[in-house]
């Protein structure tokens, strides 16, 4: 897992509070509001998403009578 | 580039964790919690509290003391305090805040029927966290050494919707899926293709029409990245799509609650509607939670509506991309298969893998109902008193008239004072769902049937980590919401997406009242 997605830094408009999910792409600059992720790809967070809970799951399983 | 902030931040946080389960575990906060009727999260604030207090107190002397070089380590290390913050916002709100707001709201009294204004403004402890969320972020905005853990919200959603495949019977997936299947291809086909029309109409380009009938006709953001590459969006054109799409999402997943509490709509009802009528899919799971904080029945209903909609994505990329290479020329030809594949959600894979694991039984009896098994061997407090029997033995020459086939199973509840097996309660639930008896007798048949049905332990313990996941992954969705993303609408695309919205969200509204009711 070595391709990562580069928090938003610098700011846009000088407001560093609306920079958190700040995109660039073709140079333009936008705001994706929402589904950001740590990953690089949407498959890669349902995998993760999908090992997570088959652990949870284990855990429950195992721990919980 | 090292993400790792050398920050106290985060060993601080983890002391505010131990500390309130220290405190409650020793009853030093008994008074405030008897005070805010928040004695059912006593246990959770404990296990809870020692496990993200040790969790904050570990990872925050590593992240403050550590050395931290640029790897994957570094990375996926860094995420822990945004996720940490996450969980302490979400988790003050919870325990404290929420509480606080309902008891001030029953002081003012009731102002709708029995419902508190709380309980109208559906402002419980999702709704608190979602806004706290947004309050964060275009304030203060969230700290640096958190916005890497933020990131982490939709992993957290994702997991908890795989999860929620534990809870399902085959019965109520089948019943679920049916209606689901008819009521999404109705509206995110008609949807797609209202926005397509009106696009052209407007004289849109094309790429802009594509992408923001993805958006608004399937699951918002994600619908939106997805179909972008296939009909050459622009950035400037996701952008505008993103935000219509956000501007009414986040209106809806506040304004559906109080609407649906105004209309009494049952949880199916509810679930079914805010799964059709609101764009974004973390959105609706917002709604439905939001609709009823206390329990998953909504979630349930409205996670099966958004899966169901997340499997028409390929779909409408397919049909988008067949589209726009029709209207533009000099395109190259569109792989079906290619699309198919890359586009296919794979956690929706996760969930069904999820529902089948508990259909063999392993996390709790096979063939249970909504996540309760059956067992009859109750206390005498548990049967049904003889002056409840009365009423039903008075109405049985009804059922017996009307229904015959569930005369038999009444009267086995009649002379038993409970239902006697698995399929006279199937048969029990029936005659409730028939609605011929009266509603005191109804009242008696569902006391029969819940004093029955039982949650197994591991189907508690399911429903406790999927709902904390949820209110990890809201509080964290809210903290993601920039207002200059909001602002990104405007224009033709916010006068498209927003008939369209509006019309989706009427219509289903309509068509559920009038066609979909709580048998299922």
């Amino acid at each position: 897992m070595s391709e990562k997605k580069p928090m938003a830094n610098g700011s846009s408009n000088g407001d560093e509070t609306q920079t958190i999910d700040i995109h660039e792409e073709d140079g333009f600059r936008y705001h994706r509001g929402s589904a950001l992720s740590i990953f690089s790809s949407d498959r890669t967070e349902d995998f993760m998403a999908l090992v997570l809970a088959l652990l949870i799951a284990l855990g429950v399983y195992l721990f919980v009578d | 580039m090292v993400y790792t902030h050398k920050h106290p931040a985060l060993l601080i946080m983890g002391g505010i964790f131990l500390l309130i389960g220290i405190l409650v575990g020793t009853g030093a906060l008994d008074g405030l919690i008897a005070y805010l009727h928040a004695g059912k999260y006593k246990g959770e604030m404990i296990w809870l509290g020692y496990i993200l207090g040790v969790i904050g107190i570990v990872f925050g002397a590593w992240h403050l003391w550590g050395r931290h070089e640029e790897g994957d380590l570094d990375y996926y290390g860094s995420t822990v305090a945004g996720a940490i913050f996450i969980m302490l916002v979400a988790m003050i709100i919870r325990w404290f805040v929420a509480p606080y707001v309902a008891v001030l709201s029953k002081a003012l009294g009731p102002v709708m029927g029995a419902k508190y204004l709380h309980q109208v403004l559906g402002l419980n402890y999702v709704v608190l966290g979602i806004l706290a969320g947004i309050i964060i972020t275009n304030t203060i905005g969230v700290p640096m050494w958190a916005r890497n853990g933020v990131r982490l919200s939709r992993l957290g959603l994702k997991t908890g919707v795989i999860l929620l495949g534990t809870l399902y019977s085959l019965a109520e997936l089948q019943q679920l899926g049916k209606l689901s299947v008819v009521l999404i291809g109705f509206f995110v086909l008609g949807s797609v293709g209202l926005v397509l029309l009106l696009g052209r109409l407007r004289g849109l380009p094309n790429s802009m029409t594509g992408v923001l009938s993805a958006g608004m006709g399937v699951c918002g953001v994600s619908a939106t990245v997805a179909a972008s590459p296939v009909v050459k969006a622009k950035p400037v054109e996701i952008a505008y799509t993103i935000g219509t799409i956000l501007l009414w999402g986040v209106g809806c997943m506040f304004l559906f609650p109080i609407i649906g509490n105004m209309l009494d709509m049952g949880y199916v009802q509810f679930g079914a509607w805010a799964g059709t009528g609101i764009l974004n899919s973390a959105q609706v799971a917002g709604a439905a939670l939001a609709y009823q904080p206390d329990g998953i029945e909504t979630l349930k209903v409205a996670e099966i509506f958004n899966i169901t909609r997340v499997l028409f994505l390929p779909i409408i990329v397919l049909w988008l991309a067949l589209w726009f290479v029709k209207r533009e020329e000099g395109n190259e030809r569109v792989n079906v298969f290619q699309v198919i594949f890359q586009k296919f959600p794979i956690f929706v894979l996760g969930f069904i893998l999820m529902f089948a694991l508990s259909s063999t039984g392993i996390f709790a009896p096979p063939q249970h109902y909504k996540g309760k098994y059956f067992d009859n061997n109750i206390p005498e407090s548990k049967l049904l008193k003889p002056e409840e029997v009365a009423v039903l033995k008075a109405e049985f020459d009804k059922v017996k008239q009307a229904k015959p086939e569930y005369a038999p199973a009444l009267q086995r509840l009649i002379e038993n004072r409970k239902i006697m097996s698995r399929e006279d309660d199937a048969l029990i639930r029936g005659l409730n769902n028939a609605k011929i008896m009266s509603k005191k007798a109804n009242k008696l048949l569902k006391k029969a049937h819940k004093a029955v049905r039982h949650t197994a332990k591991k189907i508690k313990k399911f429903r406790q980590w999927i709902t904390l996941l949820f209110a990890f992954g809201l509080t964290g969705l809210g903290m993601q919401i920039t207002m200059a993303a909001i602002r990104q609408a405007g224009g033709q695309p916010l006068v498209v997406g927003g008939i369209v919205g509006t019309v989706k969200a009427v219509l289903s509204l309509i068509v559920i009242l009038l066609f979909v009711h709580e048998t299922i």
